[in-house]
């Protein structure tokens, strides 16, 4: 049977209908992925075996029975590598299992490889991974995006159905934009960070990254609740993603003119021609007025690197990995700015400052969805850049999250869906914020795009040359 | 937090120390420009009136969050899977530098 281009729950029905072996494709996505990951450089480590013994004819009843993901090499997954693309943690094995994919072990899922990244998940190009840089698979002189460059290239390409990756600053958003996949920032909390090399620990988020957002929602219901190993955690009940999605809601749409300025003349256009698709649809759409997505960047940067700066201190290099000298520059960069910001006399002027602006920019959200279900905007201000280019931007990963960072420092969900392609024959994405903890509006909106559009067939233009 | 901001080469010097990084000589100048160009860049935030707003440290309002006493058999690491990623261990114990 042809598996090419099959969602996870096609797959899911193929293997439970007995149609296809939880072997077969477990060979077959190990196949493509040896394949094609040596031009695209998607994985830092891929398993030679799968964990799960196989047994002929035997299907247990787990939901995720067969299915192998990739999962971004910032999460700590026993008796396998973990390097967050650093050479500090080189050699690391980790010794537990993070949370969520304890998940989704439980879920029977197979651990196909560890996806490339940004070292320590600081950057949007995968450039400052010392594994080398992940390729686009829409151009492979072109950046992946970042920082689960390696997780959204795996999926583009379909050398993996599904991936996990994390969102700080728009590590998930981002780099599903620039592939054309589709990839969720969760509500801060919604999602457990035990087990997840921790960068910016008040902003972290584990997502899933698809090709339909079915699979993005059958795999959030996986990953989703509370955690007593991760203190922030949420005891907000987790509600059925799924049954939700497939009611057709009428929902009323906000646009925040704020988020287009500075964006290319095709994002824009695409986005104009997405609103109005949207408004045929039946849904409403309102102007709303945010605070300018440069203050959320701001913010972002001086609780980040104070953050980073106090989780990456426990790299000593005498219980684990080597020591500090192996921190690439721009992991020094941030440890040092978050050093000096937290430092006495500098404490009130820099941290305390962005943590209030950081409270009048979770009250300005709060206050819009009073009003309105969701919030739509481009996700990307530039379409994938070619490798070499982030040179010409100073501030290159800030200026790439532009329009993620208000949603992470805020701490709501927010989704990247692609929506046509550019003149560059690049996809575009759109983003999609939500209320805290409705990750419910967000897939329900989501999949009637999918429902009306497929997507503008992004999502199987990138795959098709890789058949 | 003014423009007058500027990071001299002792201050980076200063700032790799408390962070304990190993900087090449080459570099503390690239680092002294990159980082005082970051923080000319917040300097944004001093448009807004935060005089009577309260800080976030975190974002969904949680409160007070516990943890059961006492930790389960099956998360305890044993000697061996505690010391199995270091570099330097002798009879089963991390090896550092002498303090006193």
């Amino acid at each position: 049977m042809d598996l090419f281009g099959k969602t996870i729950t096609e797959l899911q029905a193929l293997i439970k209908e007995k149609k296809v072996a939880a072997s077969e494709v477990w060979e077959y996505f190990v196949k493509r992925s040896k394949r094609h990951n040596p031009k695209l450089n998607a994985y830092v480590s891929l398993l030679e075996k799968p964990s799960n013994p196989i047994v002929k004819g035997i299907i247990p009843k787990m939901e995720l029975w067969g299915i192998p993901l990739a999962v971004k090499d910032n999460y700590c997954t026993k008796g396998v590598r973990t390097t967050a693309s650093s050479k500090v943690l080189d050699d690391f094995i980790s010794p537990y299992e993070s949370t969520v994919t304890s998940k989704l072990k439980l879920s029977g899922y197979e651990l196909l490889g560890k996806t490339n990244m940004d070292a320590w998940a600081h950057g949007a190009s995968t450039e400052t991974s010392d594994y080398g840089l992940t390729k686009n698979p829409w151009d492979l002189g072109r950046y992946p995006g970042g920082s689960s460059g390696g997780s959204a290239a795996a999926v583009a390409a379909y050398i993996a159905p599904g991936a996990i990756g994390s969102d700080t600053g728009g590590s998930i958003r981002h780099p599903s934009a620039w592939c054309g996949i589709i990839g969720l920032k969760p509500t801060y909390g919604r999602v457990s960070r035990y087990g997840v090399i921790a960068m910016g620990s008040s902003f972290d988020c584990p997502g899933p990254m698809t090709q339909s957002v079915e699979d993005n929602a059958m795999l959030l219901q996986i990953m989703a609740g509370k955690d007593p190993y991760d203190a922030t955690s949420s005891p907000v009940a987790v509600p059925d993603y799924r049954s939700k999605m497939k009611t057709k809601r009428k929902l009323k749409i906000g646009i925040a003119r704020e988020y287009l300025k500075g964006v290319e003349p095709d994002i824009q256009t695409a986005f104009e021609n997405m609103v109005d698709v949207i408004k045929k649809m039946g849904h409403s759409v309102v102007d709303v007025s945010l605070m300018s997505p440069e203050y959320s960047i701001s913010v972002y940067t001086i609780a980040q690197r104070a953050e980073v700066s106090s989780n990456l201190g426990r790299y000593d290099g005498i219980r684990y990995a080597n020591n500090r000298a192996y921190f690439g520059q721009e992991a020094k960069r941030r440890i040092m700015l978050g050093t000096y910001t937290l430092s006495h006399g500098y404490y009130d002027a820099f941290y305390k400052k962005a943590q209030k602006v950081r409270t009048l920019i979770k009250n300005n959200f709060k206050k819009t969805f009073e009003d309105v279900d969701l919030i739509i905007g481009p996700n990307t201000p530039v379409t994938a850049l070619k490798v070499g280019e982030f040179e010409k931007y100073p501030f290159f990963g800030e200026l790439m999250d532009q329009l993620n960072e208000s949603a992470s420092v805020a701490g709501i969900p927010a989704m990247s869906i692609p929506i046509e392609l550019d003149s560059k024959n690049l996809p575009i994405g759109m983003q999609i914020m939500g209320n805290y903890f409705d990750e419910s509006s967000i897939f329900n909106f989501a999949y009637q795009i999918e429902q009306e559009t497929n997507f503008f067939d992004v999502i199987k233009k990138g795959r098709e040359k890789y058949k | 937090m003014s423009k007058s901001v500027h990071l001299t080469k002792e201050d980076v010097l200063h700032i790799a120390q408390l962070a304990n990084l190993p900087l090449s000589e080459e570099s503390i100048e690239k680092y002294q420009k990159d980082l005082t160009e970051t923080l000319h860049y917040v300097e944004n935030l001093d448009e807004l009136d935060i005089s009577k707003t309260e800080a976030s440290s975190h974002t969904t309002d949680l409160q007070n969050v516990f943890f059961e006493d006492g930790t389960k058999e099956t998360r305890k690491f044993t000697q061996e899977q505690a010391t199995q990623n270091a570099k330097n261990i002798k009879n089963g114990q991390f090896v550092v530098k002498r303090l006193m």
